[in-house]
């Protein structure tokens, strides 16, 4: 059984097409990185998946689930939660309560923040490494401690799918090295993972498959290193078209 | 060691505003004995009080993130709501007072209903134009409402009895000047619950990055309404008290550009995201505008509100209590500002 | 009958037009919202007013007495523009909330709070045209309303400085790269602003009473039509005004008098209602 399903999925915005006939599955535990050049459609698909945006026809299924027409806070219910590629914190609330937040809201409503669900926000600061930051407004951070608690906040909401949106662009090698590590330890979690990575950065190193991406097209599928020999992703990535397109 | 600096400023002027706001607690409670039962100046506070109450209401949509200027809209319906309903049906105002409130709740729902697909700048305009509608039907409907000569001899609050105490509210300046303090004592209450309760935190991820808090699960349109609907709830139920305690509605007044501006001004610069701050405007802002603008220029005295939502806006935009509390941020438990 | 409700309207509505001009150009080029727009209008009519009544002056020349008293403050109103941080929109509605708050209350000081009204003898008769009636208010309002929205169409078509203008308007990113300075036109916009409300004013002396609290229908009036035309049109505001205009007078037909007063704020919210994304809006990706 697949955890997340497109059924040919397509989006159009005006007469451009977003995305066109995406059909591709994820299974249970699996790391899938989405890679494509700028305009490919990769963030597109994210809001689609998680119900920002709807899409034009085709479906999406979430553990045997159309859930095609689910608002987005139906959508995270359900176990799908994503960062965003440029972190979006909730500037002047501390660290600590950002990833409060993300908890609070997965579950039930609770009149009060409970004690526990503060120390499970305060271990997943230690998770991603930032706990040292935990009083801090989230604002203060640095961008690469942005995309931590992103994460960690994504984390709070207990998702069995998680969509990261370029979490290591623009990381140095050591930071790479350990977002790495990071996402092993969070699929150790049970977590099934969707990367974006325009830049491969991460995807090469962590993905069981990749999924590429040209001008809202699926143009390949399969192992990291069929999918990097492919001549069309590489066509797509270097630029160079056939005239006729 | 720049942020531990920060901290323990922070932290040395807690107890001091805490002092402060005590002793002023304290005025408050001691103020018909500190002005020898002075019948203006009680007048004076009762009605900052009664502001105080609004922008804590108004404070409380505030909370959202959104402006609105026309909560005069749910003050003039919950006013003329409960001032009918006691005068020509003859119910007790403690009864017609909470309908008013319900009354602008329902208002409320329509504004949301309205405009709550809207955002920042066009909420703002949105409800700028809806007070015209509730104003300009009670203008017009005079079989109902009397139209625009309002309705005079409204009745007023019964005198309250616990033993051998009374206290008459509408009949005395000390005892309306007690009660209208009761009512914002519970409003600081309300509103310090839902501040602080994960509604707060709920508003403040709506605030501060609406797609986050969406993508954390917040039903950001289900928490607008909400503040919204409770925001009008109390301007209603302020609105009616109003009405009870001066016995007299009139469109132009209750509907009135003070009601909706007013409040607005006093959150804005006691600082909008703040538990106190409104509250804390009302009560300095209106005795200054009352005992010294008022004698200089007893036309056009309200033109300090202007000069103050213009100076806030430039140079204070978190409000001054907003500000002052911005030190004190790491001091608290999970650390957020109320 | 109709006919005349018809004409009086249409009247009406490139009166709205001329008065919605400015705030419409503001906008535009700012992308600031000016809510003391209609508190402008009233203290132009204020001016006019008091020179002709207290020095007796003839109407016509109340015209440049109004323009500078607006300029003043627009200019004024400009500077404390530029001061604000983001997000502008909000922002500016805000505090040119406060500066009508601080317009409405000086005008309350040196004029009192009593209904005034600029009475011209020769505007009260009119013309009897089957199958109509035609004042020479509404015949002036009409004839002068309509001058003065062709002379800026004019402007903006055929001058250096208007086509600067509506470059800014469609694209100020764009414009500043083209040379265009944005900041300049900002006050170029303000400065236009000014005038129009400066020849608007009298004339809404003479059909509307004067009182401080006046401004808030204009204000509303200006919003709608704006909305209604979006960004950078003349003749979306002519057909937003001659709308309003039919619809106010159509309104206070069948409705009564007192009814018109609901209709900019009715439009106005069915007009957000439609397209809440507002003006500047686009969809996301």
């Amino acid at each position: 059984m697949s955890l997340l399903k497109l059924e040919a999925l397509s989006k159009k915005f005006g007469d451009h097409w977003a995305l066109r006939d995406i059909e591709f599955s994820i299974n249970p535990g699996e790391i899938v990185g989405l890679v494509g050049p700028n305009g490919a459609g990769k963030t597109t698909m994210f809001n689609l998946i998680t119900g920002r945006h709807k899409p034009s026809s085709g479906r999406v299924l979430f553990a045997d689930k159309d859930i095609t027409h689910c608002k987005p806070h139906e959508i995270r219910r359900l176990g799908i939660s994503r960062t965003f590629q440029s972190s979006r914190p909730f500037a002047k609330m501390s660290t600590l309560k950002n990833v409060v937040a993300g908890r609070i809201f997965s579950t039930d409503f609770d009149l009060f923040t409970r004690p526990s669900d503060i120390e499970t926000a305060a271990q997943l600061l230690e998770l991603v490494g930032i706990a040292h930051k935990a009083k801090l407004p989230a604002g203060e951070l640095t961008l690469s401690e942005q995309r931590r608690l992103d994460l960690a906040r994504a984390l709070a909401t207990q998702p069995r799918l998680l969509l990261l949106d370029e979490v290591a662009a623009g990381f140095s090698p050591v930071a790479v090295k350990q977002a790495v590590e990071l996402v092993l330890r969070v699929r150790e979690r049970g977590v099934t993972l969707f990367i974006i990575d325009h830049f491969l950065t991460l995807s090469l190193r962590v993905s069981d498959r990749l999924l590429a991406l040209d001008r809202g097209e699926k143009v390949a599928e399969g192992s990291p290193q069929e999918v990097m020999r492919n001549r069309e992703v590489i066509r797509a990535y270097l630029g160079m078209r056939r005239k006729d397109e | 060691m720049r942020k531990e600096a920060v901290i323990s400023k922070g932290l040395r002027h807690v107890h001091l505003v805490q002092a402060a706001l005590l002793l002023g607690f304290f005025l408050l409670l001691l103020l018909p004995v500190l002005t020898g039962y002075s019948d203006y100046i009680l007048q004076v506070f009762t009605h900052a009080l009664l502001l105080a109450t609004l922008a804590l209401a108004w404070n409380i949509l505030g909370a959202s993130g959104a402006i609105s200027l026309g909560h005069a809209a749910f003050f003039g319906v919950g006013a003329y709501g409960s001032a009918l309903l006691s005068h020509d049906l003859g119910f007790s105002p403690w009864f017609t007072i909470p309908l008013g409130g319900f009354l602008a709740t329902t208002v409320a729902l329509i504004v949301g209903f309205l405009c709550l697909r809207l955002r920042g700048a066009y909420f703002a305009l949105a409800t700028l134009a809806f007070v015209e509608i509730p104003k300009v039907i009670t203008d017009n409907w005079d079989g109902l409402t009397r139209g625009s000569l309002g309705l005079v001899g409204l009745p007023g609050l019964p005198t309250l009895r616990l033993g051998s105490y009374s206290l008459d509210i509408s009949g005395s300046p000390v005892g309306s000047y007690y009660f209208v303090l009761c009512y914002a004592l519970v409003l600081v209450s309300v509103v310090t619950l839902i501040f602080r309760s994960n509604l707060g935190l709920a508003l403040q991820a709506i605030r501060e990055e609406e797609i986050a808090a969406q993508a954390v699960g917040i039903q950001v349109q289900r928490y607008r309404i909400l503040s919204l609907l409770v925001s009008g709830f109390f301007t209603g139920i302020g609105g009616a008290l109003y009405a009870h305690l001066i016995r007299y509605v009139e469109p132009g007044l209750v509907y009135g550009l003070h009601f909706s501006a007013v409040p607005m001004i006093f959150a804005i610069c006691g600082g909008r995201f703040t538990i106190l701050g409104p509250a804390l405007a009302a009560l300095i802002l209106y005795p200054l505008d009352q005992f010294i603008f008022h004698p200089l220029a007893p036309a056009g005295h309200e033109f300090l509100y202007g000069a103050i939502i213009i100076l806030t806006i430039l140079f204070m935009p978190a409000g001054f209590w907003g500000h002052l509390r911005k030190g004190q941020l790491v001091s608290i438990k999970t650390g957020s500002i109320e | 009958m109709w006919t005349t409700v018809l004409v009086s309207g249409i009247t009406l509505g490139s009166f709205y037009t001329l008065i919605a001009m400015g705030f419409a150009l503001i906008f535009g080029v700012t992308h600031t919202f000016n809510l003391a727009h209609g508190e402008l209008l009233v203290l132009a009519g204020y001016v006019a007013y008091w020179l002709w009544k207290t020095l007796g002056l003839s109407f016509v020349y109340t015209f440049p007495a109004a323009i500078l008293a607006a300029l003043f403050v627009c200019l004024a109103l400009q500077r404390l523009f530029s001061m604000l941080s983001e997000p502008l929109e909000l922002n500016s509605i805000v505090v040119s909330f406060g500066v009508a708050i601080l317009l409405q209350n000086g005008m309350l000081f040196f004029f009192s709070g009593d209904y005034r009204l600029i009475r011209i003898p020769a505007l009260s008769q009119g013309l009897h045209l089957q199958p109509f009636y035609l004042s020479y208010a509404q015949l002036t309002l009409l004839v002068l309303s309509l001058l003065v929205i062709a002379i800026l169409y004019l402007l903006m078509r055929h001058t250096y400085l208007g086509k600067a203008l509506r470059a800014t308007i469609q694209d100020r990113e764009a414009a500043a790269l083209a040379g265009i300075n944005v900041g300049a036109m900002g006050i170029l916009a303000f400065a236009i602003g000014a005038v129009l409300i400066g020849l608007a004013g009298p004339l809404y002396g003479c059909i509307h009473y004067l009182y401080p609290t006046a401004g808030l229908q204009a204000t509303l009036l200006a919003i709608t039509i704006t909305i209604f035309a979006g960004i950078g049109r003349i003749q979306g505001l002519i057909l937003g005004g001659w709308i309003l205009g039919l619809a106010e007078s159509f309104a206070v037909v069948l409705l009564g008098a007192s009814w018109r007063e609901m209709v900019s704020a009715v439009m106005l919210l069915l007009l957000l209602a439609i397209n809440p994304q507002g003006i500047l809006g686009k969809e996301e990706r």
